[in-house]
Parts: structure tokens; sequence; C-alpha cells
């Protein structure tokens, strides 16, 4: 029998957290995709690129480390805007979360000389009165993939990974085996799982 | 590929808490507030998200164990590439789970170690065989069918990080429950020979699907806990009905029949008589089934079934042959620090 008791080899502590997004079109904004743990940056990003570059269409990641984040209160009803302004200070990525539970999507920059006025202003800038939280990192924190490196989704098949690249040949072999009442029910409720 | 059917349950959930912050807690889920990390939650909210995130994590990885072995005998170029991807679907998914637990508490090396040692455990259906192809296409089918439908529903649940995880991981069980649907149709518009090894495989696995979705619920299950603070939002039994009403037309549609079977300590099917329950009720509309062996459900819980000490070894091999890497690269961390 299996031996639960026999010692494993020391344990050693986590590795640094990252964020990762993911862009589904070139030029479109970076949507959260998860997470990872990798000792440094090109670690992390070979990994985002394995783990979260094939899953579905993407053209490009952006990641940062979790600790470069800084994040206004979560909002149970949408948060309040401002007026700061000012355009002093380095680049800053702002993303926004439509409610909570939700993903967060990249919305644009801001400059600010530090954290807390990038928050400020990116308020400013993005709360429309319909998000629940506002994200802002150093833009000299986040770290892309160049354009050239998920050429994967361009210039192959990759059906075989997606919902959708069976959908119509299993509609097809489904209308062997049932009737069309069954089937028109099937085919309605396939919709819903089709993502 | 798995969900997690059954958090920890606390018995006096809020002992010693305050309970203005719990009264809030409470009032912000009925009112459908997703939780979010940073925000004040009862400890044994927190204990039994870190178990539920952890046991659906560990299932992902050792899920993707027996599917793995059938990579290099897939029986075409794209049913071999979409198999590499699901399996690497499903250690993404541990990657994904395991954070949603470590941002609360416990850090990752404790959750493989705790798994390797029988600490804690994983989805009892990994423990049984897959000794066909056939076997491939009922985890894809049947397996990944009876997950979408269960985290379909966790995707409901209140905590935000797992619920943004369920989403992500949903879009992807959609294709690998897409691709099994395509190679059960597949088998059973094929040879005799075919066929055959599809009711086997069937055989083997229905009821294991019916197990998929827990024990019978406890009652009261909308006052207790899990359900009370949405860390699932549906009964096990509920699950399992819609699951039946969905999967047994279709597998009798397919020409597959649907057995009560006995099996031997390997897993394998000795004898098989058909289901005379599983008939559609016109009255309420459901599918009726034979309940499964529930005392083999839990005597494979409490490790003795077919294959718990073959993956949970296989775990181990890894786990120890990885040493020295993690050892290497946690050294090479040193020498150059990552940017903060």
């Amino acid at each position: 029998m299996y031996d639960f008791d026999r010692d494993l080899p020391e344990g050693k502590p986590d590795d640094a957290h990252w964020a990762i997004y993911t862009r589904k079109k070139e030029g479109g904004p970076a949507r959260w995709a998860g997470y990872l743990d990798a000792v440094d940056v090109p670690l992390a990003l070979q990994y985002a690129r394995e783990h979260y570059g094939q899953d579905e269409a993407c053209t490009g990641i952006l990641i940062h480390r979790h600790e470069a984040l800084t994040d206004s209160e979560y909002g149970i009803d949408p948060i309040a805007g401002g007026d700061a302004c000012g355009d002093d200070g380095e680049a800053w990525i702002v993303f926004t979360q439509r409610r909570r539970g939700m993903i967060h999507i990249e919305a644009g920059s801001v400059h600010a000389p530090d954290a807390d006025t990038a928050v400020s202003r990116a308020r400013s800038a993005f709360a429309d009165g319909h998000i629940s939280n506002i994200r802002v990192v150093r833009d000299v924190d986040c770290h892309q993939t160049s354009p050239d490196e998920l050429a994967i989704w361009r210039d192959h098949d990759m059906s075989y990974k997606l919902a959708r690249g069976y959908s119509k040949n299993v509609r097809a072999k489904w209308a062997q085996f049932r009737n069309k009442t069954d089937f028109d029910q099937y085919a309605r409720e396939d919709i819903k799982d089709h993502y | 590929m798995s969900g997690a059917a059954n958090p920890v349950e606390p018995l006096c959930p809020c002992e010693g808490e305050d309970p203005d912050k719990v009264a809030q807690f409470e009032q912000h889920i009925a009112e459908g507030v997703h939780i979010e990390p940073g925000d004040w939650m009862p400890e044994a909210y927190r204990m039994g998200m870190i178990g539920m995130a952890e046991h659906h994590a560990n299932s992902e990885i050792i899920g993707a164990l027996p599917e793995g072995e059938w990579i290099t005998r897939a029986p075409s170029l794209r049913r071999k590439l979409a198999l590499t991807a699901k399996v690497q679907d499903e250690v993404g998914h541990g990657q994904m789970l395991y954070r949603v637990s470590q941002e609360l508490g416990k850090s990752r090396d404790d959750m493989l170690r705790d798994l390797i040692t029988g600490k804690t455990k994983y989805h009892n259906c990994f423990n049984y065989p897959a000794p066909t192809w056939g076997d491939i296409a009922m985890i894809q089918w049947l397996i990944d069918g009876a997950a979408i439908m269960n985290q379909k529903t966790l995707a409901e649940g209140a905590y935000g990080p797992y619920v943004r995880t369920m989403n992500r991981i949903n879009m992807e069980e959609a294709f690998h429950f897409k691709s099994g649907e395509d190679m059960v149709l597949t088998l059973m518009s094929g040879t005799k020979g075919q066929k055959r090894m599809t009711q086997e495989a069937f055989d083997r696995w229905w009821s294991i699907s019916l197990m998929f979705f827990g024990p019978h619920d406890k009652p009261n299950a909308e006052q207790r806990p899990a359900m009370k603070w949405r860390m699932k939002v549906e009964k096990n039994d509920s699950l399992r009905q819609r699951f039946v009403d969905r999967f047994a037309p279709a597998a009798k549609d397919l020409g597959l029949i649907i057995n009560v079977c006995q099996k031997d300590d390997s897993g394998l099917v000795t004898s098989a008589r058909e289901d005379e329950l599983c008939v559609l009720d016109d009255t309420t509309g459901n599918w009726g089934f034979t309940d499964p062996d529930w005392d083999e459900f839990f005597r494979v819980i409490r490790g003795n079934g077919p294959c718990n000490a073959h993956r949970l070894s296989l775990r181990r091999f890894s786990y120890e042959q990885g040493e020295w890497v993690r050892r290497a690269v946690a050294n090479g961390a040193v020498s150059s620090p990552p940017a903060a």
C-alpha cells in the first residue's frame, strides 16, 4: 500500500506571485486571465505563454507582480470619481473592474508621482459611476510579450482547443442519432455551452 | 475538470467572531454582493474557501494523470493535439486554484505536500482506471460534462477570486466536453468493436459520474454554512438529477445501455444488468436511476480504491524528482531578485 508517512524532501517558500492579463485582439485591452508563481520576469513570461497564451485566442500577454498593484476600495456601490488631475510623474497602467466578482480590464493610463496620486487621478479619469474598483500598476513594473511571440493564433489552425472547433461536427453526428424534435432541443442547449 | 462538491462544514462557524461583522457579511452575501480578498470574512469562511479551492486544485492535477497516460496512444494527430492541450489546461486550472487558496493564507508547497501525504483529498473519480481509449472519451464526455454542470453553479457563488477562476475554467471545460462528445459520437458511429469498447467504458464510468456530485445532501443543506454563505449554490442531489436528465437520454439515443454494474477491486466490471429504473417519469419530467454504491464511494475516499496508491505515488515521484529544479531555480533567484 502507499506509504503516506515516508519523508518528503525539504519544502520551499512560495515564489513571487504574478497577475496575468491577455489581449484577445491586437491593440485590444489586456483582460485579467489568472495567476501564476515564478521567481523572475523571464520565467513568469514563459509560464504565462504556456498557460494563458494558448487557451483561447491571445495576441499578447501583460504580467505584473501582485505586490506591484495598488487599488482603490472595492465598492459595494459604484465608487466615486474625483477631480484630481495632473500629468507630472511617471506612467501608470490603469485597470478597472465593473462589478465585484468580475475581472479587471485595462482602461488606459495616467501619470503620477506616487501610487496614491495615481489612484486618485485614475478615479477622476475612469470612475464613470459604473465601476467597483480601480487598480494601478507602474508602467515599468508591467512586462509584456513582444507582438510576434504569440503569432501561433494567427498562423495555425487552433480550432482543436476550442469548443466551437467541434460544435458543427458534433451537431452533424447527432443528427444521425436523433429525431428532429430532440435534435432541435439539443441544438438550442448546445449554444449555451458554446463560449 | 472537477468540482469541489463538499467544502468543509464547521459546526460552530462563527464562534468568537464579532456578531455585527458577521451580520453585515451575511447580509452582503444574501444581497448577491461578491466577497473580495481584502474584505472582512469569518475565519470559518476563509478556512472553508481554502479547503474548497485546494480540493479542487488537487483534483485538477491528479485528474490530469489518467489522461496523460493516453497522450502517446491517441488514435490520430488531431486527437493527440487535443488531449495534450486538455491535460495542459487541467494543470493550468490547478495553478489558478492553488493561487486562490494561497491568497487566503496557505502556501502552495504546503498544499502539494499535504496532497502527497494524504492530509488532503482530491476528487474520488480519479481513483479509477482508464484501461481503453473509450475511457478517455467517457472521462471527457461524462466527467467533464458533470464538472461543467457543477462549475457553472460554483461560478454563481460569492467569493470573487473563485468565481473569476470558475468562469475562465468553464470556457476551457467547454472544449474538453465538446471534444469528448465528438469522441463518443465517433466511436458509436464506428465498428462493432468500437461500440463494444464504448459500452464497456460507459459501464465503468456511469456510476462514477453519479457519485461525482458527492453523497446525498444532509438535512437543511440550505441553512448550513456552505450554502448559506454561497460557497456552493446548488445541492448535490439536484445537480445529480440534472446530470441524469441530460445524459441518460443522450446515452440511450446513442445506443448505449445504462447498466447497474458490480466491480472488482481493480475497478473492472464483473457483472452488469440493465437499470430498470432508468426511464422518463412523465409526471415529473425527470429520469430515474439506481443510486450508486455509496459503500464503495466511502471505501475509495478512505484510500482503498483501485488507483489511489498509483496516483499518489506518481505525484510523489514528480515532487521528489523536481526537488533539484526547485532548488536550482530558488538559488538563481537569490542572485538576481525580481523587481518589486
